[in-house]
């Protein structure tokens, strides 16, 4: 049983399958109490001060903790620094296995990578599709959850990117996970409906900012639709996996997100959507076709290192929510 | 009368207004405001609003980087742009135009349709459209701030991504030997090109100018040449903040 560290959503079943730990260095990164210094640590190793905290993030995790054996790296569909950071990684004696979505969604191309991780790691198709099915009744509980975040109005912003930013890996521990997940929903049915009067949408990276959902709250508006981490959950109960993976939005062009988070917008009833973009990702240009096709006001919200929101960015949040009211 | 105040990231800006308009305006270095008028308890922050004179008046209204870190009592806090909006269709009487604001570190743009905000820009952790970026480079070239801000004509090409390494860049083309006229128009035509974008995506076909930076005649004129718009700046563009909380105020009295 190996810790096998992901650089992004890969089809984790298969890890699963192959008797290993699926490990979201994203989620170790974000939540460690240094995480500051797992850029710095990256900095101090040459990595340049004007490229994306995630990446030296991910690199810190990595080569700072010794405790991940082997890193599947997404070179395409995902960030193109990650080919920078896997040669890093085999530079510091780290093994590692790329993984690429095609852009043009490409069955045939998409299942022979999908193929080519089994074989790497271990297993076939009989085992990953056992896994698989275990796993859907997984995605639907969390699909529920955000419905419940939408439509029940009891499950806040932050708690929904967090059970749905955890699908990537399930923690490490699908089985300890769900547990948690059926404690927490039997709870928040149990609750009283949010009131805030605006509703509000994120789209973009998860925020490298700590209390982006905390501070909405407390201005009065919620979060309920989290674009990309809802992606990261696949709620849609497609029984093929390749047809599974080819469905999910975020490796592919710009202009599939954009079909699927107008769809929410109607769905959801938004007033407006936070674009959230990391400093020095490429994605930013992106921000240029979202405000050109979605129909709802859009706020574009900068982050660069781990923390609170600065006060610049509170203040442009409080006149986009002013602005909507 | 009542009392407008726009805590800002270099200066503090109080005004006091009534209906006949401004009675009386004061400008605060930030860090000596609070530090003379300031005054830390247990809830945090609080102002001494008698000591700076505005003791009397019937409500204070304020905006700017102290909104959730200060604890102002009394006072009743509005979003920036929002303060910004309203100071600039109440000294102007305009509701339907774009606002660009100048500031000593922030840029912003504002569409404003039948007095209200309906879209906006601002610079994100950028300085080199703004008051700041204009007093470095002028102590470059050796003048005031009012020389430089007043040349538009001829512009020396200069491509100013960041307000300091500006600096380097105006260095080198002061050694080349250009003349300090033609050196200030460069410098406030990168001003107006850092901007552009943002106007472009918000234009309409008044532009309403505010902030520090529309004190002086250069980007001003720059403005009106470059764009389709007609460009007003209001009598007091550097308090439009300050006087749009005031004007909050008023409106709020009932
Ligand atoms: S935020 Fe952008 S630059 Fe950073 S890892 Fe993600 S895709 Fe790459």
């Amino acid at each position: 049983m190996a810790r096998i560290g992901v650089t992004t959503t890969v089809p984790v079943e298969i890890i699963l399958a192959a008797g290993h730990v699926p490990v979201d260095l994203n989620n170790i990164f974000i939540t460690h109490p240094e995480a500051n210094r797992m850029i710095d640590m990256a900095e101090d190793a040459g990595y340049p001060r004007n490229l994306c905290g995630w990446i030296k993030g991910l690199y810190g995790v990595v080569v700072g903790q010794k405790d991940i054996d082997t890193v599947i790296a997404v070179t395409q569909g995902d960030c193109s620094n990650t080919h920078a950071l896997m040669e890093t990684f085999t530079l510091a004696g780290i093994d590692t296995i790329p993984f690429a979505y095609p852009y043009d969604r490409d069955y045939d191309l998409l299942k022979l990578q999908m193929e080519k991780l089994m074989s790497s790691l271990g297993t076939d198709w009989e085992q990953v599709m056992t896994v698989k099915r275990r796993l859907d009744g997984l995605r639907g509980k969390i699909a529920e959850l955000d419905r419940m975040t939408w439509q029940d109005n009891v499950v806040s912003g932050a708690e929904n990117h967090l059970y749905q930013v955890c699908c990537s890996d399930f923690n490490g521990d699908a089985t300890l996970f769900e547990t948690q997940l059926d404690a927490f929903m039997a709870e928040a049915a149990k609750r009283n409906e949010f009131t805030e009067d605006l509703r509000i949408g994120y789209i973009g990276v998860p925020p490298i900012f700590t209390d982006l959902y905390d501070y909405m709250e407390s201005m009065g508006a919620r979060v309920v639709f989290n674009e990309v981490q809802r992606q990261f959950a696949m709620p849609f109960g497609i029984e093929d996996l390749v047809e599974q993976y080819r469905h999910y939005t975020y490796p592919y062009g710009v202009f599939d997100r954009i079909e699927d988070i107008q769809a929410e917008i109607e769905r959801r009833n938004l007033d407006g959507i936070i674009h959230y973009v990391q400093s020095f990702c490429f994605r930013q240009i992106e921000d240029m076709i979202f405000r050109q096709k979605l129909d709802v006001p859009v706020l574009t919200v900068e982050g660069d290192r781990p923390g609170k929101l600065d006060a610049r960015t509170r203040l442009r949040l409080d006149s986009f929510l002013e602005m909507l009211r | 009368m009542f009392c407008g105040l726009d805590l800002g990231s270099r200066s503090v800006k109080l005004v006091l207004l009534d209906e006949t308009g401004v009675k009386e305006s004061r400008v605060f270095a930030t860090v000596d405001f609070y530090r003379q008028y300031g005054r830390r308890t247990e809830e945090g922050l609080v102002v001494d609003f008698a000591a700076i004179g505005a003791g009397g008046v019937e409500k204070v209204v304020a905006t700017g980087y102290g909104r959730n870190t200060l604890d102002l009592a009394g006072v009743e806090v509005i979003a920036e742009l929002k303060a910004h909006t309203k100071g600039a269709v109440w000294q102007t009487g305009l509701s339907d135009f774009t606002l660009l604001d100048l500031g000593g570190q922030d840029s912003k743009v504002i569409k404003v349709k039948k007095g209200r905000m309906v879209d906006f820009a601002t610079n994100d952790k950028c300085a080199a459209s703004t008051g700041r970026y204009l007093e470095n480079m002028a102590a470059v070239l050796g003048v005031s701030l009012e020389e430089l801000s007043s040349h538009s004509e001829n512009p020396v090409e200069l491509s100013a991504t960041c307000a300091i390494f500006g600096e380097s860049e105006l260095i080198g083309r002061i050694i080349e030997g250009h003349s300090v006229p033609t050196l200030s128009a460069g410098v406030n035509y990168t001003i107006f090109k850092r901007i552009k974008p943002m106007l472009n995506s918000l234009h309409s076909e008044v532009l309403v100018f505010t902030g520090g930076v529309a004190l002086g005649q250069g980007v001003r004129k720059l403005l009106a040449a470059e764009l389709n718009s007609e460009v007003v700046v209001p009598p007091q563009p550097q308090l439009n903040g300050a006087i749009g909380c005031a004007a909050y105020a008023m409106e709020k009295r009932g």
